[in-house]
């Protein structure tokens, strides 16, 4: 329904009303208004805020969803490929930046960054290909019965084992940085954004868009999609299933891990800041319909939405309500999620 | 177990441990943990503490695998609604003064409210939405605990009256006791009964179990009311047992340690979970004071344990039970493993001529 | 036997779990022969097509293709091995346009210029799907999808087609079309494995068939001697 607009050459004003009255109309449309009105009524930031967590929480929830639709997994060890993310930016990052404190290299000290998200994609890769080859591949070797509620359980298991070895190894410390680059702030509209925040921005939507072309034209990112809609189907055109679930794993926890190294400045690595993302994350796939990685990334921008007009609004500590009210709202109206669910079969399972 | 042969010649002493459910087996266990706080090394006051601590998570276990085991959802909320009981209760003693005795029977309420609602809300969708729902649902709670402070003073703690005016835990022993033996003779009841079957036929497979007549939406939303109703009665006892209630409670934590439980003990077998509750309880506060320098490596412990149990061993302690009383050929003890539990047990003795 | 075998089964017990479905099943097929699998309903032809291509794993016997065992390999690489399997449900990608799915048909080729010809091929043996090609393969009527289905079968160039009921559901001018199609694969000596309830027809256009029963061979033969057979005429074309 959404991509209706962009895909017609012509614009057809029926059916930009029918798209418009659809459930992804009504919402977009009603999130764009709540906004425009966030914005006049508290400044700017509203929406610059937005706009910038989405981003990130689009990269989180995209691998959740591609997880989903492609394993089958309900994933709860989302959230700790986030922290393992920051982790790593942390140690790739601190050292080399204390470093540069004694000896300046403006060079250095414009990639170093960049450095260290490489590195924890790098981290968020290994992660994710251990997970599937000495958890899910084992346990989907064992049998593909009740799959959906096994790999769920778990998933959980990994997660507190993630979480607890964490703060075994390392503690409870926090550990975060206040910023990537000294550079000066940015001004757009009398709001003033971090270098770092628009960094961040401008990487979400270079990766956005580079996932999104990789998934429509490249052989695997379409065997992705083969997996997802027909695994029976997938096999029987040659596709490796194992080798592709490895891949959407790999792919999904690198996401997760580079949403977390990019946020360090915002949010500081520490054993359990994995609950958070995952929350949201979920919070978005739900919202937007199981499964559907696109409306995933749309869906993110509505979510940081909504928790920065909550902030603004309700105040601190109302952030796990709110969107348990909002899911309660959607499980009643429209199961399926907004923008529909990818995924066959989502009544009476 | 419906298909259960009964045998002709049940005496009153079989006849009366079929009626709650147990096989001698099972019955004389139980006996030796109600004299067990006599018994020296476990007369110790910190040992019966924990003993405490294992009846009340081998409750939870028992009204957890209701749901999980046996309509395969897994109420990834559990201590939510374990929670929502313990609060209505203390609130209601601490602010109102009601009797903790009356008040935990109040906490059922709310638990099977909320219980019923999400039910109403995600079980007529697959499984999972119930688990995430309820997960929703705990978080949303356990931030509530932590904002409503005039009512919960929030991460504080509300300190709650206790059930009695002693510091000894070995009355708690028993009413925990107690309550876990109602819970599971209560639940094991229902699952043996015509309800019980439809409970597994959906379990096992939906579409199989819908053609042959079964509501399943109606019987899942049945089966998570009850093990949410039991699970706010046993937060009454949390509540008042440690006297002061915190919105961890609450916390996705809490479920977590239920379920490595369950798990370890056995799915779809209720009294896995309960048997394997006492001895995990006890390993891990073992590792939590031989470790004290390391918070949090029992949990560690209880990541692997499920990872391990899930790929390697998913039926738990109850399967491997099973498959040893299969081979048990001696008449003696399969007497005292015959019961509700076995059914090819029952087929042996009948076989072997002993009946 | 003087073609080259190409598909050599050798008694093959299979099924799922605990149900076996064949038993001792013994088949071949030559080198660009067309042959037909027939039998009632439940009688486990789908079974067969799906062990053979490696979505069942078979419990005792011998798949022998191109001489290489092929019994233990997962789907994939059997696919990869050049057997194409046209299943019943289709399996088709119903998320992705006719194009997509066609080009999904050619994963296993990585030559371009190969996929361009075969995707030729399809278009000029399926001109209906050429005019659809945008379209998602989940929008299309129950014809079309079994065409395209056909047609990423084809995509791989497949030395072996396995095709699995593709009259089931279809009107007969459907029918009679995708028939027309076989035939012409036939010319271009694709080999053909066809498995089909209506037995009137397949045994028309195939040269050998075999016959399953209750997940044993009962007969095989020259498809012109089957149609004589007196069994066959009375269990299937109610003479």
């Amino acid at each position: 329904m959404f991509m209706a607009i962009a895909n017609s050459n012509t614009l057809n004003l029926e059916r930009v009303l029918t798209t418009l009255k659809s459930p992804a109309g009504i919402t977009i449309s009603a999130s764009i208004i709540a906004a425009v009105l966030g914005a006049i009524d508290n400044g700017f930031y509203v929406i610059v805020n937005a706009i910038v967590t989405g981003g990130m929480w689009a990269l989180v929830a995209m691998g959740l969803a591609l997880v989903f639709g492609v394993m089958n997994v309900v994933s709860f060890v989302h959230g700790e490929f986030f922290m393992i993310g920051g982790l790593t930016a942390y140690f790739t990052f601190t050292p080399f930046s204390d470093y540069l404190m004694g000896n300046p290299n403006p060079l250095f000290e414009a990639v170093l960054p960049i450095l260290a998200m490489v590195a924890s994609v790098a981290a968020g890769v290994v992660v994710g290909i251990l997970c599937e080859l000495i958890v899910f591949r084992p346990l989907r070797n064992r049998t593909r019965e009740q799959w959906v509620m096994n790999s769920f359980v778990i998933t959980l298991g990994l997660s507190t084992f993630i979480v607890n070895s964490s703060q075994f190894i390392l503690g409870t410390d926090f550990r975060g940085i206040v910023s990537y680059w000294n550079y000066p702030t940015l001004s757009f509209f009398d709001v003033y954004v971090s270098f770092d925040r628009f960094f961040v921005f401008i990487l979400a939507m270079l990766i956005l868009s580079a996932f999104w072309l990789f998934m429509r034209s490249s052989k695997f990112g379409r065997a992705i999609r083969a997996v997802s809609q027909d695994e029976t189907g997938a096999r029987m055109v040659g596709i490796n299933i194992n080798g592709i679930q490895t891949l959407t794993l790999a792919l999904s926890s690198a996401l997760a891990a580079l949403a977390g190294a990019c946020l360090l400045f915002m949010y500081p690595a520490y054993p359990t800041v994995g609950l958070g993302p995952l929350y949201n994350s979920w919070f978005i796939v739900i919202l937007a319909g199981m499964g559907n990685v696109a409306g995933a990334a749309v869906g993110a921008f509505i979510v940081a939405l909504l928790q920065v007009l909550t902030t603004v609004y309700f105040g601190e500590g109302w952030e796990y309500t709110v969107p348990a009210a909002c899911i309660i709202l959607v499980l009643i109206i429209r199961p399926s999620g907004i923008f529909g669910s990818e995924v066959r079969g989502i009544l009476n399972q | 177990m419906a298909n259960v042969q009964k045998i002709d010649n049940f005496n009153g002493f079989q006849k009366t441990l079929d009626a709650v459910c147990l096989t001698p087996l099972g019955f004389f266990g139980l006996a030796l943990l109600a004299v067990l706080p006599f018994i020296p090394p476990f007369n110790q006051e910190y040992l019966i503490r924990w003993m405490v601590v294992g009846l009340f998570m081998a409750a939870q276990a028992v009204a957890f695998d209701f749901t999980g085991g046996y309509i395969n959802i897994v109420n990834f909320g559990f201590a939510a609604f374990v929670g929502l009981g313990a609060y209505t209760s203390g609130i209601l003693a601490a602010r109102l003064g009601l009797s903790p005795w009356f008040g935990m029977f109040v906490g059922v309420l709310p638990a099977a409210l909320v219980g019923f609602l999400t039910g109403v809300l995600t079980l007529r969708l697959r499984g999972i939405f119930a688990a995430v729902m309820a997960w929703f649902i705990s978080l949303a709670f356990w931030g509530l605990a932590t904002k409503l402070v005039f009512l919960t003073e929030g991460p504080l703690g509300l300190n709650c009256p206790t059930l009695l005016q002693t510091s000894s835990n070995l009355p708690y022993f028993y009413i925990i006791f107690a309550m876990f033996m109602v819970t599971y003779i209560v639940l094991r009841r229902i699952v043996r009964s015509h309800m019980g079957l439809a409970f597994k036929a959906i379990g096992q497979n939906m579409e199989a179990a819908r053609t042959s007549g079964i509501n399943p939406t109606r019987y899942r939303i049945i089966n998570f009311t009850l093990s949410c109703a039991f699970a706010g009665w046993l937060g009454g006892f949390y509540a008042h047992y440690y006297g002061i209630l915190m919105p961890d409670v609450m916390h996705t934590a809490k479920t977590i340690e239920v379920l490595v439980v369950v798990y370890i003990g056995g799915r779809a077998s209720l009294w896995g979970g309960a048997f394997a509750a006492i001895p995990f309880v006890f390993a891990m506060e073992m590792v939590r004071s031989v470790f004290s320098q390391y918070p949090g490596l029992n949990l560690i412990f209880y990541g692997l344990f499920l990872i391990l149990i899930m790929i390697y061993y998913p039926g738990g302690a109850a399967q491997l039970y099973q498959s040893l009383i299969e081979r048990l050929k001696n008449p003696f003890f399969l007497r005292l493993v015959n019961g509700v539990i076995s059914a090819p047990a029952q087929k042996k003795i009948q076989a072997s001529g002993l009946s | 036997m003087e073609n080259q075998l190409l598909l050599q089964v050798e008694n093959l017990d299979s099924g799922y779990g605990f149900l076996q479905v064949l038993w001792n099943v013994s088949l071949s097929v030559a080198k660009g022969e067309y042959v037909c699998l027939v039998g009632p309903n439940g009688a486990g032809k789908s079974t067969f097509l799906k062990s053979v291509a490696g979505l069942v794993s078979p419990m005792a016997g011998r798949i022998d293709f191109s001489g290489n065992s092929i019994s233990r390999l997962p789907g994939d690489k059997i696919c990869r091995m050049g057997i194409s399997y046209i299943s019943e449900e289709l399996n088709l990608f119903a998320g992705m346009t006719v194009q997509e799915n066609l080009a999904m048909g050619a994963f296993t080729i990585n030559d371009k210029r190969k996929i361009v010809e075969n995707q030729d091929f399809v278009f000029e043996l399926f001109p209906a799907l050429k005019e659809r090609r945008r379209q998602l393969a989940g929008t299309m009527s129950g014809g079309e999808r079994k065409m395209l289905a056909i047609g990423r079968g084809l995509m791989s160039t497949p030395s072996l087609l396995l095709v699995d009921e593709p009259s089931l559901g279809l009107a007969p001018q459907t029918t009679a079309a995708v028939f027309r199609a076989l035939d012409t694969l036939k010319q271009k000596e694709v080999t053909i494995l066809l498995v089909e309830q209506n037995v009137t027809k397949t045994l028309q256009v195939t040269e050998r068939g075999y016959v399953l029963e209750k997940g044993k061979i009962v007969l095989a033969g020259a498809s012109t001697d089957l149609i004589q057979n007196e069994h066959v005429r009375k269990a299937y074309l109610g003479i």
